[in-house]
């Protein structure tokens, strides 16, 4: 890193400006966590303060009375996105190898078409996706939010996947194929354990993406409590009469847990990912 | 019986024509050389040997059979890339067991094979190590040892040495010299380095913008350039070409004028008409001390055996000379050289060479 080399007027300049950045978007979750903390009451007629001694871990406990199929929803939330990553993922590893080393009819027309579908938000697509999966009597199933969002992920999953499998040096697979190595071999035994970082990368984006986008999916396609991911079952804690704020971000927070924790493990991996190819070994 | 032919090969890319019919008969055990300028296509053509790349037109036959059609594997050949293209996630070990484990050899087999090449090229103790932690001489080894141990018929090398130092090259070029004769394998060897050519060659193609200009010993090439440019190609430091006028020609040879220099009368023969021009190639090392051309020496390289004198003639033209190392030469004073005309090579204006009729006989 040439951080050293900064003098300590700059050195004070980057932490600053990374402290107002990491601060402008980490604010939203600080309120999260301290609303979570503070009684209903205080909620909706004390003052701003920082802290205060009536906070409590008190809705993390709560909200599990209020909510009965939280655990569920939490786990609907990262089963879905897992599925949708797996499901992604198998599409796009071959898919990207194709258009990083075959020449085929196509090829650049089709992979303009992924960037075009890209342009769509899920949104647009609602009613004809609604009718497609009314035909195939898929509505209020797994399915109906997992196959969507395969769908709209694969395409950003090939354009990154493929630009990082492009870096791989051809000879690595040329020298496979001279030694007898068919393109599923060489596609295994070296260039899948040398993308390794880059699917690190790619999956991770792709969860990220899946997690986010299985909330439009599911409020539309689904009506069944047990099927419910968290953004959808979080609107359980929106009563007739008032809304149990500090119960509702505790349970988001409760929800979002462990994918952060899995991510703080990655992370490592993450960093590597995202600077490697850019130095030739 | 690992003869390797090519008949009449041909290779564009789009309308980039990059061979242009090569036509060669490598013979069993042969260890042919390809040698030429950059992007004269050595490459290309190792790579449509190897089947990595398919030509445009014309077969390739390994020990008598078309081969033109098979994949690499399938052709008997093994090839070795100027990056090493070693796996950089698997051990030395499994890099040289790759072939193996593709061909799906049992696990004793693999090891056995593994630790003879492993013995061949001294890695034995290195066969637990990532390529990462190897030198680039060691890497080039483990790159070999991938190629050896399918035994393949025919071994193909793409200027496998130049990315290692000097010295290193230079040991590696014995090695691979001495690997030749353990193996008694047909190996086809690219380089751009000439020195590498003559040293390791028992022939020599020369290529130059997608054709052969000469295939022949390192000797045959040395004495016997076909052409211009193989006399240049070949030989270090470069043959001296000086242009000349033809004044005549009887048994004895053909009379020149060279340009602001002496008439000179040199034993070679072939067509010529008085008033032609031609270039009388001159090897450095071939001139002496002695009247004939007056230079003035401009650089002077003393390497103690010999001292590599460049300078110019009164013409202009350059001329450079390797004298004895003690030759009483100075930077910027005039020097007298002279030629054996029976060592000069005379070129006519299409770049085709007369045939020398007193030069050392070689056979073919
Ligand atoms: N895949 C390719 N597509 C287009 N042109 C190529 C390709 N491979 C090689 N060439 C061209 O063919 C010529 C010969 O290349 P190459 O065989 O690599 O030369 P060398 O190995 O003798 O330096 C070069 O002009 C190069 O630009
Ligand atoms: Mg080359």
């Amino acid at each position: 890193m040439l951080i050293e080399r900064l003098s300590i007027w700059q050195k004070i300049g980057v932490y600053a400006a990374t402290f107002v950045f990491l601060l402008f978007i980490l604010m939203p979750f600080i309120e999260m966590f301290r609303v979570s903390l503070r009684p209903m009451s205080h909620l909706m007629t004390a003052d701003f303060t920082w802290w205060s001694d009536d906070f409590s871990w008190q809705a993390y406990r709560d909200m599990w009375k209020t909510v009965p199929l939280l655990g569920l929803y939490i786990f609907n939330s990262i089963f879905i996105a897992t599925a949708v990553t797996v499901l992604t993922m198998v599409v796009v590893v071959p898919a990207a190898y194709a258009y990083a080393r075959l020449e085929f009819p196509f090829r650049a027309l089709s992979l303009g078409g992924f960037l075009a579908v890209n342009m769509f938000t899920g949104a647009v697509l609602l009613i004809p996706l609604y009718r497609v999966l009314r035909s195939l009597s898929l509505l209020n199933t797994y399915w109906a939010i997992i196959i969507p969002g395969v769908a709209f992920l694969i395409p950003t999953g090939i354009w990154l996947l493929r630009s990082y499998l492009e870096k791989i040096p051809r000879e690595l697979e040329e020298a496979a194929f001279v030694d007898g190595a068919s393109r599923m071999y060489t596609l295994r035994r070296v260039v899948i354990p040398l993308a390794v970082p880059g699917l690190i990368v790619v999956g991770t984006s792709v969860f990220i993406g899946a997690y986010a986008q299985q909330f439009l999916f599911a409020i539309t396609f689904n009506n069944v409590r047990e099927i419910q991911p968290l953004p959808a079952g979080l609107y359980e804690f929106v009563g007739y009469q008032d809304v149990t704020w500090n119960e509702m971000m505790a349970a988001a927070l409760t929800g979002v847990l462990p994918v952060m924790l899995f991510f703080l493990f990655l992370q490592k991996y993450l960093v590597a990912g995202l600077t490697a190819g850019a130095v030739k070994e | 019986m690992a003869t390797l032919d090519l008949r009449s090969i041909t290779k564009s890319f789009g309308t980039a024509s990059v061979l242009k019919g090569i036509d060669l008969a490598i013979r069993d055990k042969e260890f042919v050389v390809f040698v030429g300028p950059s992007g004269c296509g050595k490459s290309t053509l190792l790579r449509i040997v190897a089947g990595l790349e398919e030509a445009t037109s014309g077969q390739i036959v390994i020990g008598g059979t078309d081969v033109s059609a098979l994949a690499p594997v399938d052709r008997g050949i093994s090839m070795v890339f100027q990056s090493y293209a070693l796996y950089p996630h698997l051990s030395v070990f499994e890099n040289i067991a790759f072939p193996l484990r593709v061909a799906k050899l049992s696990e004793a087999e693999v090891k056995s094979k593994v630790g003879k090449a492993a013995e061949i090229l001294q890695l034995t103790d290195k066969l637990h190590l990532k390529p990462g932690q190897l030198s680039g001489g060691q890497r080039q080894r483990v790159a070999i040892g991938r190629s050896i141990v399918r035994n393949p018929k025919v071994f193909l090398f793409d200027e496998p040495l130049s990315n290692l130092d000097a010295a290193l090259r230079g040991d590696m070029r014995v090695e691979l010299s001495q690997l030749h004769r353990d193996l008694s394998a047909t190996m086809v060897y690219v380089t751009h380095d000439q020195v590498e050519a003559m040293t390791m060659a028992h022939r020599i193609v020369v290529l130059n913008a997608g054709r052969v200009e000469q295939f022949g010993t390192p000797m045959e090439l040395y004495h016997h350039p076909a052409t211009r440019f193989v006399a240049t190609f070949i030989g270090q430091p470069n043959m001296n070409l000086l242009p000349a006028r033809v004044v005549g020609q009887d048994a004895s040879g053909l009379t020149v004028d060279i340009d602001g220099g002496p008439r000179m009368t040199l034993p070679v023969e072939g067509r010529a008409a008085p008033g032609d021009r031609v270039e009388v190639g001159m090897r450095p090392e071939n001139l002496h001390l002695g009247q004939g051309l007056t230079m003035k020496v401009r650089v002077l390289e003393r390497l103690g055996g010999v001292s590599i004198t460049y300078g110019m003639l009164a013409s202009g033209q350059r001329l450079c000379a390797a004298l004895p190392g003690d030759a009483p030469i100075r930077e910027g004073e005039e020097l007298s050289v002279a030629i054996n005309p029976a060592d000069a090579h005379v070129f006519d204006a299409s770049g085709a060479v007369m045939r020398r009729t007193q030069a050392p006989a070689l056979a073919a």
